[in-house]
């Protein structure tokens, strides 16, 4: 699958109702800064509406109209919220993690099997040449960054999976800001490779425990 | 039923809270819903709860529904799937320590009527270029949300089969969606 049907997936399956929470989180973040990706997002809700005018009838067997007029049920939310500012609260009072000079994440702490992180790089840094042990999608929230397969600024998204090697680089200007999700390890090549390698087997050993 | 006389069973709930005009919204769709929970797994007792929260937040929040943002089978469908969500969030051995995530994961988010008429001209093409076991097999994947190896065993055809057709299909949406 190419890049776009990867991104159409992701969109597809979080309109489907199908993602876990880190990815719910990341989708609707991804769908509030990009038009096209809300736009395709509406489409497809158009076509399951579709499939549901169309469904087979189950009728419910005790259940009449009059019980779905008096329970209460909820609050009414129609103000739109910023997920990443409800989840994170304001960025610049995290408590970031330097994983190397003018490179620190932040780590959302909720339980899924996919990592949910905040990665912000100070203007010029680049993260050395790695791939990916599962598949890493990165959404730019603020500022731009670059690599060997393009420019990626506010509301892009990159998806990579074990084969795509790449080398980012932030902004001179502006650094960025990103979500990212992690299915699983990074791995790393090139100088600082074997160590960090070895810091992330250390760090998963540790989580283990 | 027509779309149109739905919408207008919408607007009388909507202006007069007319509890005939919600029967028959009752009567069409509680069916429909009803069977959607079934389709994606939820046992029956629990499927009519679902359907009765469904039913009940059309008829509370009938006034946050607008005809000219989107059509009523997307908001109710909407509805639906986010009680699914919530639902499996609720059974999942996932604790969740952020109070309620979903919240504010699916809001309404402005459509203007361009983009509608867009989004339904482009959801001929899809239909118009889909046959009917393509058709079957979007519902099963994405409606239902079958994995390709239950869609497979249904259909009664080979897993590689299941899984080339379906990328087939999405990248001819792809095509139209861009």
């Amino acid at each position: 699958m190419n890049g776009t049907a990867v991104k159409n997936q992701l969109i597809f399956d979080f309109a489907s109702g199908i993602l876990g929470p880190a990815k719910s989180l990341f989708a609707s973040t991804y769908l509030q800064l990009n038009s096209n990706a809300s736009r395709i997002s509406s489409t497809f809700e158009k076509m399951m509406g579709e499939n549901l005018m169309d469904n087979e009838n189950i009728h419910p067997k005790n259940l009449k109209y009059t019980d779905c007029m008096n329970i209460e049920n909820g609050r009414s939310t129609s103000s739109i919220k910023d997920p990443v500012t409800c989840l994170f609260g304001n960025l610049n009072n995290l408590n970031w993690k330097q994983v190397y000079k003018g490179f620190k994440e932040y780590t959302a702490s909720i339980d899924d099997k996919d990592e949910l992180k905040l990665i912000k790089m100070d203007p010029g840094v680049s993260v050395p040449l790695h791939s990916h042990g599962g598949k890493e999608y990165i959404l730019v929230l603020e500022g731009s960054f670059r690599d060997e397969h393009g420019y990626y600024s506010k509301g892009d998204i990159q998806i990579n999976d074990q084969k795509v090697k790449h080398t980012p680089i932030a902004s001179k200007d502006t650094g960025c800001v990103c979500l990212s999700i992690t299915e699983k390890d990074v791995i790393f090549f090139g100088k600082y490779g074997s160590f960090l390698n070895l810091f992330t087997f250390i760090k998963s050993f540790f989580k283990q425990i | 039923m027509e779309k149109s006389n739905l919408n207008n069973l919408m607007k009388r709930i909507q202006r007069d809270r007319d509890e005939m005009a919600f029967s028959e919204i009752f009567d069409f769709f509680a069916p429909k819903i009803n069977a959607y929970f079934i389709q994606n797994r939820i046992k029956i007792e629990t499927s009519e709860e679902l359907t009765q929260e469904v039913l009940s937040t059309i008829w509370i929040k009938s006034n946050l529904y607008d005809s000219k943002k989107s059509v009523l089978s997307t908001w109710v469908f909407t509805i639906a799937r986010n009680k699914k969500i919530d639902f499996f969030r609720k059974n999942s051995k996932i604790n969740f320590k952020e109070e309620d995530i979903r919240e504010f994961l699916y809001q309404d988010r402005e459509i203007n009527l361009i983009e509608e008429n867009e989004a339904k001209k482009q959801i001929d093409r899809i239909n118009k270029q889909l046959d009917e076991q393509q058709k079957i097999m979007i519902k099963m994947n994405f409606f239902e949300n079958k994995s390709h190896k239950k869609i497979a065993d249904e259909l009664e055809i080979p897993l590689g089969t299941v899984k080339s057709r379906i990328r087939h299909i999405l990248m001819k949406m792809q095509e139209i969606l861009e």
